[in-house]
């Protein structure tokens, strides 16, 4: 009798949770969305120092860099002298490094995808999966309201069944006030957590504050970090599309 | 009565008879050593791919190295600790390795760097033999780099066809550097035939900035008789700190599968020898049983029973002693040959490949004194023991019947 009683209840219900869910959903992306135009918006052009600390070495690195849309990304080492003008260009699925050194550009394969970018704790993988959230994610507000004295949205994105993705799920936590983002954590497939980003440092960049340093951190070598510290962003620039294509490359 | 003397006269006399008893034997004896030395051949030329060809005999590492073959995990001492093993008569050499991406045109596949120690490496391993085009590292041309079969399939290029390296150096910074490929080696082991890239140790230390150290060192013991168990107590009594472990211990499969094959051969030689047994037994009876109207007369005569045992054995004897001999040096002869030319199987198979360990499709005998003394005593024994029963036999008859015995 109880069961039929739930039975019948939950039946009544449904539609609402249902209704409920979809608006939820629309709130969700939309948050979602707005983090993610924090940096690219359109299109963007960004000065960027990379630092990254390591147990046997500790390097700096400046580069510029252009995004348009959510596929096409070309970046440029300005600093140090030994790498100046190396560029990795993201366009679609497929990057390309050219170095200047031996004056050659190639292609990176899918072997040296969990490679490391440059040295730092990002793989060309991330670099690759960076703006796919959205599409390899089911994302859900699993927190809202005060944490450590500030008022925050926790996502949990879990990945689709048959995205390809090498995490377990993202726990992403923003600032309910303005959508800035405060942290970043990454879990392994044995829902082990792999990874920290934080965001910090809130200054005017591109006509409003956001955060202008993003530390990644990988949970098994706490004492290392690659740091990104943004110096300028402009952000909805007019860019040509042929600067992301690989004969470009060369001629810059 | 002198047996000896008789026992010869006797093989002369019938010399025909003779000479077919001792070619049958001759030639048993030289097929024996024969097939004994291509099965040694087939053990030591297993064990050569396994061991001389890149394995050696016995490996250091840092301890985690090769569960984790990290550019930091080195052998600090690397060139101190090779010249002490080379004052304990070891031949020992050093390596350095890094992995990194190899492109060519628009191909690329992942590598595996492998810098050696030129003038040692020639020493200790045989791979500078083993090419299938091009020419062996060398130091003047610092550029030129040996690629792995399959590698150099993956990418599609041919001597002289450049390459773009680009990995990240032990400093953090990208390490990018052109090569040229100087030489393709024929199939050695899965790894170096997929991944595979040789270089000059001086130019992967300048390219992925390894002033010093190393990450390997490869032992060959001067003996290779001797009980590799206790020449890698040796070494390690000398590298303290360090990983130590013989190719037994590396690659257990492979052992396992060569000594497998070591009692299988046994198997083999021992129903072999039977085959050639029966041959030599034939022989001997028929050499035996035509004379026993002969042996009937002799015992008319007076000759006793034990003299006649002694004469047909003495004269076995020396048959067996000149069939020997030439079976020897025959068999001697056949063996040298194929140990020096090899049976080529590629015609078969491109590369036989087991465990991934690729081995030589050329198949050289082997020779060894057992693979010479065996045989030879093995005849020996056979022939005594083909010869007991006619000898008996005869010895046995009564004189009148032995005459009459048709």
């Amino acid at each position: 009798m109880r069961a039929l009683c739930c039975l019948i209840a939950i039946f009544l219900v449904s539609p609402c949770f249902a209704a409920e869910e979809e608006a939820g959903k629309d709130r969700t992306s939309y948050i979602l969305n707005k983090v993610d135009d924090l940096w690219r918006g359109e299109s963007s052009y960004a000065v960027v120092t990379m630092q990254v600390k390591t147990e046997h070495y500790t390097r700096t690195m400046r580069m510029e860099g252009w995004s348009k849309g959510k596929e096409k990304t070309l970046f440029r080492v300005l600093e140090p002298l030994r790498e100046k003008g190396t560029m990795t260009l993201k366009s679609d699925n497929h990057i390309y490094t050219y170095l200047p050194k031996t004056d050659r550009t190639i292609r990176l394969t899918s072997g040296m995808m969990m490679g490391s970018w440059m040295g730092s704790h990002l793989t060309n993988d991330d670099l690759v999966k960076e703006a796919r959230l959205e599409e390899d994610y089911e994302a859900i507000i699993s927190f809202e309201g005060e944490r450590d004295g500030q008022n925050i949205i926790e996502f949990t994105l879990t990945p689709k069944p048959d995205a390809p993705v090498v995490w377990g799920k993202l726990m992403l936590s923003i600032l309910a006030d303005g959508y800035t983002p405060l942290m970043e954590h990454y879990y392994d497939e044995d829902m082990v957590l792999a990874r920290t980003f934080t965001f910090t440092d809130m200054k005017m960049l591109g006509g409003r504050d956001r955060p202008a340093v993003l530390r990644v951190v990988p949970s098994d070598k706490p004492d290392e970090y690659t740091e990104f510290i943004y110096e300028t962003l402009e952000l909805n620039i007019p860019v040509s599309d042929v600067m992301f294509t690989k004969s470009s490359l060369k001629r810059r | 009565m002198r047996i000896l003397t008789l026992a010869s006269r006797n093989v002369r006399r019938n010399w025909h008879r003779s000479l077919v008893t001792m070619l049958a034997m001759a030639f048993a004896c030289l097929i024996m050593i024969f097939f004994a030395s291509l099965m040694e051949g087939m053990i030591q030329g297993s064990e050569r791919s396994v061991v001389s060809m890149n394995m050696g005999d016995i490996q250091i590492h840092a301890h985690g190295y090769r569960d984790d073959p990290d550019l930091y995990t080195q052998i600090n001492d690397a060139d101190l600790l090779v010249r002490n093993l080379q004052k304990q008569g070891f031949r020992a050499t050093s390596r350095i390795y890094g992995y990194g991406l190899l492109a060519a045109r628009m191909a690329s596949s992942g590598v595996h760097l492998r810098g050696i120690d030129l003038k040692q490496e020639i020493k200790v391993t045989e791979l500078h033999r083993h090419l299938s085009s091009g020419q062996w590292l060398d130091e003047s041309d610092a550029n030129g780099v040996i690629l792995g079969k399959k590698l150099a399939g993956t990418l599609g290029v041919e001597l002289g066809d450049e390459l773009v390296f680009v990995g990240q150096s032990s400093d953090g910074y990208m390490a990018n550097e052109l090569f040229r490929v100087r030489g393709i080696l024929k199939s050695v082991s899965d790894g170096i035939d997929r991944m595979g890239m040789f270089m000059p140790m001086q130019t992967l230390r300048n390219l992925l900035v390894i002033p010093e150290g190393a990450h390997e060192i490869v032992i060959i013991r001067p003996d290779r008789t001797t009980d590799l168990t206790v020449e890698t107590a040796r070494v390690e009594a000398i590298a303290e700190g360090l990983e130590v472990k013989n190719w037994k211990q590396l690659m257990p499969v492979i052992a396992r599968m060569i000594e497998t094959a070591d009692v299988q051969i046994m198997i083999m030689l021992v129903i072999f020898y039977i085959a050639v047994a029966t041959v030599v037994l034939n022989a001997m009876l028929m050499n035996v049983f035509e004379r026993i109207h002969e042996f009937g007369i002799m015992k008319a005569l007076g000759v006793s029973p034990w003299q006649l045992v002694a004469l047909v054995f003495a004269e076995t004897f020396i048959l067996t002693l000149l069939a020997s001999i030439v079976g020897l040096a025959g068999g001697w002869w056949v063996s040298d040959y194929y140990r020096i030319h090899g049976i080529d199987l590629s015609s078969m198979a491109d590369s036989i490949a087991y465990g991934g360990i690729a081995f030589d499709p050329l198949w050289y005998a082997a020779i060894t004194t057992e693979a010479l003394v065996y045989p030879v005593l093995f005849l020996f024994i056979v022939a005594a023991l083909a010869v007991i029963y006619p000898a008996v036999k005869a010895a046995m008859l009564r004189p009148v019947k032995a005459i009459y015995f048709r």
